[in-house]
């Protein structure tokens, strides 16, 4: 056999490489096989693999896909606050929020933190306006003529359904009245 | 009010050595952490937002207290630095508060227990401090200044968490209720580290009252609730409030041991410290700081009885850099500091208790 190199002397060294899994072989003479090897080596100029894709193939797993990865993070970028420009990732840097309306922006994501640092995630104390125990009433009230008025679009009952939404508009108002009528 | 009247060298009213369990509570403070909807929080605010909040802030104060006229306002850009100091010294305001620049404030009542900053980490910190273990006053006088408020200020609030703020670790209550305790026998015996550990497990902290770093200076710590969301203001400070008076259990009990089985010991230990503050010439605030926790023990204990504890309590505030600078009248190397310190000191020690001096060294081991 010629070796593939230099097309004249005669091959006598086998190199063996295995690349993304396939398996290959050259054949050189000595002189060749000297000169790429260990630190020479110019077979396949062409292409340069990258770190992580050789990771992937020395333990046989699927190659990380670099796009996917891309786009979860902007959609991440993309939840930005809209009074005050922060994203999660800055609030996780700073470790504080920059205005109230954050609290609204990252409604999702805030509960996993606070359940590290909190007892809850959920207020259960004092309220502006009202006594809370007022406000409770109303608001369980509101929700169990919701949940009947769900039943009866359900049962195309629209007589029924109209009155009901007319039930909570009065409530909602009386809710709305009472946190602003307090002296 | 001029701002001279807070700057007097003088102990604080929350330091008057009155209220319950006096000899080992120091001090409550109740700070509720409130802000306004529709403002972006300091962190990230303009100059226009910050000087918005504390004239709609200021006017809100002034308008509930048209006829009292308890609230004094001030300006920290308008105060030079030494003087930002001694407030911070005298727990009137916040070490932060006191760097910032853009339109920060704060309003002061006339007796210093109740104050507001405005513009430090949050729109408005409302603080209340009041000598002795007194956690349900003090919150009770925090929560009526915050319902007043309330009527005037549209506080940012969300149903599901509370009141906001810019740091999560506030959020909910916004309630931080915090007890000084001098704690030198659980720190003698070296149980203290027992405490802070049990603390943590309860969802509570334990500071320095010099500020962070100083964790032990004088023996002194600030327990308080880390929690605030999940949990009722009423709760929070009820456990608290048990928490404390374990603690407190604690103290009394180390105390007895340790004058049972080393009596002698102490009483030379706490003449010692107070020859040191009576008569040395250089102090540097450490050993001031311990000296007052060994003399206010031995007071405790009875075997020192020619000191008042109000005497005490006001040192422990003046041997603070800021507070010895003003004595001086000038900013000070630290070095120049430490004589100005121990200058201070026996002046403060020597003056009342000239007569009584012999009579009490006789009456030690009674």
């Amino acid at each position: 056999m010629i070796c593939e190199h230099c097309q004249e002397r005669q091959a006598s060294v086998t190199v063996t490489q295995v690349i993304n899994g396939q398996k290959s072989e050259r054949h050189y003479c000595e002189v060749c096989a000297k000169q790429f090897h260990p630190f020479n080596i110019d077979f396949h100029k062409e292409e340069q693999i990258p770190i992580h894709q050789l990771v992937a193939n020395l333990f046989g797993l699927p190659v990380w896909n670099n796009t996917q990865e891309k786009t979860q993070t902007t959609t991440q970028k993309a939840t930005q606050c809209p009074k005050c420009g922060f994203t999660f990732r800055h609030f996780l840097n700073e470790g504080k929020l920059g205005c109230p309306q954050c609290y609204e922006t990252f409604s999702k994501q805030l509960p996993q933190v606070l359940t590290k640092i909190q007892a809850g995630t959920t207020h259960s104390g004092k309220a502006p306006g009202k006594p809370s125990k007022d406000h409770t009433w109303v608001k369980k009230q509101i929700e169990t003529i919701r949940e009947q008025l769900q039943i009866a679009i359900m049962e195309e009952r629209f007589e029924d359904a109209a009155k009901l939404r007319d039930e909570i508009k009065e409530l909602e108002r009386k809710l709305e009245h009472g946190g602003a009528d307090t002296p | 009010m001029n701002l001279e009247h807070f700057l007097k060298s003088e102990a604080p009213g929350w330091m008057d050595g009155k209220g319950l369990d006096a000899d080992i509570v120091l001090s409550t403070r109740i700070r509720l952490a409130r802000n306004l909807e529709s403002y972006r929080f300091p962190l990230s605010f303009s100059e226009q937002e910050a000087k918005q909040v504390d004239e709609v802030v200021t006017q809100a104060l002034l308008n509930i207290n048209k006829d009292k006229r308890i609230f004094s306002h001030f300006t920290i850009q308008e105060m030079p630095a030494l003087q930002r100091q001694v407030l911070v010294e005298k727990h009137l305001i916040s070490p932060l508060l006191a760097k910032k620049e853009k339109h920060a404030s704060v309003l002061l009542s006339e007796d210093e227990t109740m104050s507001v900053m405005v513009n430090e980490e949050d729109h408005l910190r409302i603080q209340c401090l009041l000598p002795g273990l007194q956690l349900s006053e003090t919150y009770a006088l925090a929560n009526q200044l915050d319902s007043q408020l309330e009527r005037h200020l549209p506080y940012a609030f969300n149903e599901s968490f509370g009141y906001l703020t810019s740091c999560p670790t506030n959020v909910g209550t916004g309630l931080r209720a915090s007890v000084m305790m001098h704690l030198p026998a659980l720190t003698l015996s070296k149980q203290i580290k027992a405490v802070t550990q049990m603390l943590a497990r309860f969802g509570m902290v334990v500071r320095g009252i010099y500020g962070e770093g100083s964790e032990n200076l004088g023996n002194i710590y600030q327990i308080s609730n880390q929690v605030t969301l999940g949990k009722s203001e009423e709760e929070i400070i009820e456990d608290l409030q048990n928490v404390v008076v374990q603690i407190i259990q604690n103290e009394r009990g180390a105390r007895q041991s340790l004058q049972k089985n080393s009596r002698i010991v102490l009483e030379d230990r706490f003449n010692r410290s107070l020859g040191t503050l009576r008569y040395a010439r250089v102090m540097t605030s450490e050993e001031a700081a311990a000296s007052l926790s060994n003399v206010r023990l031995g007071v405790d204990l009875g075997i020192i009885k020619d000191v008042p504890l109000n005497i005490l309590n006001e040192c422990m505030i003046l041997i603070q850099p800021g507070f010895v600078q003003q004595y001086a009248g000038t900013t000070l190397q630290p070095t120049e500091r430490d004589i100005f310190r121990a200058k201070l000191l026996r002046e403060k020690l020597n003056v009342n208790s000239q007569n009584s001096l012999e009579k009490g060294e006789e009456r030690y081991d009674v």
